[in-house]
């Protein structure tokens, strides 16, 4: 059965601008406020017009987003908390256009970010869950680049791909980078640059991995008015268990209804956005979309070092930078700006239909959350 | 100290890490099966930490902490340091 069509549509997207080394004094609610503010800004709209506010971060704990709510000033008939990552900025999208839909709201800002300070992420990423905190923490697995070594290496092996390979989507990325000024790396990257990057657990090297940075990203729901509508949204989380080989994601289980709910195909796609927290995994998303036809080589090889698929166009956060939970939002940031033909030197000719995925929330082995979206410009 | 991993008693199926439902028929009770050994299928070296994948021939896969030079196809014994599985030679 196919989901109800959306009337609500996305007003506007934004950014506080990623930095690698924040100014002392930079605190995870700073960010997020700066990046409501800028929303109110880019869209015109007054703070009292605001009558939902969700938020996903991972550092703003022990607050909530009521505690956001009371310091900016929002009085809001729809709040909503989320924990889910990577998958965070589709399923926070997924309920606020539900919920203008429904009349609970009319005008809903949601915010995701993160700041950082240099025990915050070991903290994170040995506490991600109870079964992390029991089982690998004490390893010490050091984090996920452990395990997505694991996944890369099978990922090579099954398909016969190469380091060069992801080499050309994490290249690729950069050229895009260079273009957008609030990428934390935009200076140009060659295939040499990539593999001489220093080793982190083969075969990740350091340009496989996400620079953490701190930051924010906003969008704006509202229930009327010029947007960018939402043509499609699917997800399906814990698709396998955590027992299948980590390398089909739960793309794989939507991909069809997604493509059927907007009655358009991956090839139709202006913009594409996906989650890239390692080129592996970006590379499964794709293929899982119906990008590849089996040949991630070809894929990779064609595809991707030709530009012919426009993939993460502000960087990715592989080179503009993951802010936390905002690598659940960066994604749709930058398919809207394009969209909405605000996408400055990176701008896409007549950009009209993008897709975006949502990926993450590794709870043992890999990436739990999957969902997607199929968005058009007006 | 042993590895156990949990086993659902109504249908026989293991899993790892520990869940609360079993995944196959539903039932909640569970009880403990040790593991002595299993087959590395994945390894990596992040620094001078290993981490590996082993299956274990009840079906699950642990990560686990390997402190042996063992390749994947190699059969390694497992323990337990606290609540963290160990692969050795």
């Amino acid at each position: 059965m196919s989901p109800r069509a959306f009337a609500a549509v996305i007003a506007g997207a934004v950014e506080s601008p990623y930095t690698r080394h924040p100014p002392e004094g930079t605190t995870t609610e700073v960010l997020l406020a700066d990046a409501f503010v800028r929303a109110l800004e880019h869209t015109g709209m007054t703070r009292e017009e605001v009558d939902g506010l969700g938020v996903a971060s991972f550092t703003l704990a022990p607050d909530r987003a009521i505690d956001l709510a009371w310091k900016l000033g929002v009085r809001p008939r729809w709040l909503m908390d989320d924990g889910n990552g990577g998958a965070s900025g589709i399923q926070l999208l997924q309920h606020a256009l539900r919920a203008i839909d429904a009349g609970d709201a009319s005008t809903i800002v949601l915010l995701s970010g993160d700041h950082f300070g240099p025990a915050d992420f070991k903290q994170l990423v040995d506490n991600y869950n109870r079964a992390t905190a029991r089982h690998l923490a004490g390893i010490p697995h050091g984090g996920p680049n452990a395990l997505f070594a694991m996944l890369t290496r099978k990922q090579m092996d099954e398909h016969g791909l190469t380091r060069e390979d992801y080499g050309r989507l994490a290249v690729a990325q950069r050229r895009w980078a260079t273009l957008n000024p609030h990428a934390v790396y935009r200076k140009p990257i060659t295939l040499e640059d990539y593999l001489a990057a220093p080793v982190v657990a083969a075969p990740l090297h350091r340009l496989d991995c996400v620079p953490v940075v701190s930051g924010a990203d906003a969008l704006v729901i509202r229930g009327a008015g010029d947007g960018v509508r939402v043509r499609a949204l699917r997800a399906f989380h814990n698709h396998d268990g955590q027992e299948g080989d980590g390398l089909r994601t739960g793309m794989a289980d939507i991909a069809a209804g997604l493509w059927s709910d907007a009655g358009v195909g991956p090839n139709e796609m202006d913009v594409i956005s996906v989650y890239d927290d390692y080129p592996a995994m970006a590379v499964a998303q794709l293929a899982d979309l119906g990008y590849a036809e089996g040949d991630l080589r070809g894929l990779l090889r064609r595809r991707i070092e030709e530009e012919r698929l426009p993939v993460n166009t502000s960087g990715g956060q592989l080179s503009a930078g993951q802010a936390g939970a905002a690598g659940g939002m960066i994604g749709l940031v930058e398919a809207v700006r394009q969209l909405q033909g605000e996408a400055g030197e990176r701008q896409i000719d007549e950009a009209r239909l993008a897709v975006v995925t949502g990926y993450g929330m590794v709870l043992y082995r890999y990436g739990a959350c999957a969902n997607a979206v199929v968005l058009e410009g007006s | 100290m042993t590895l156990e991993i949990p086993v659902c008693e109504a249908c026989g199926r293991a899993v790892f890490p520990q869940r609360l439902l079993c995944p196959a028929c539903g039932a909640r009770a569970w009880r403990r099966e040790s593991v002595a050994s299993g087959v590395l299928e994945a390894a990596a070296d992040r620094g001078e930490v290993r981490v590996g994948v082993v299956r274990m021939p009840p079906g699950p896969l642990a990560i686990v902490r390997l402190v042996s030079d063992a390749q994947p196809g190699d059969e390694v014994m497992l323990s337990m340091d606290g609540e963290v599985p160990v692969a050795s030679a």
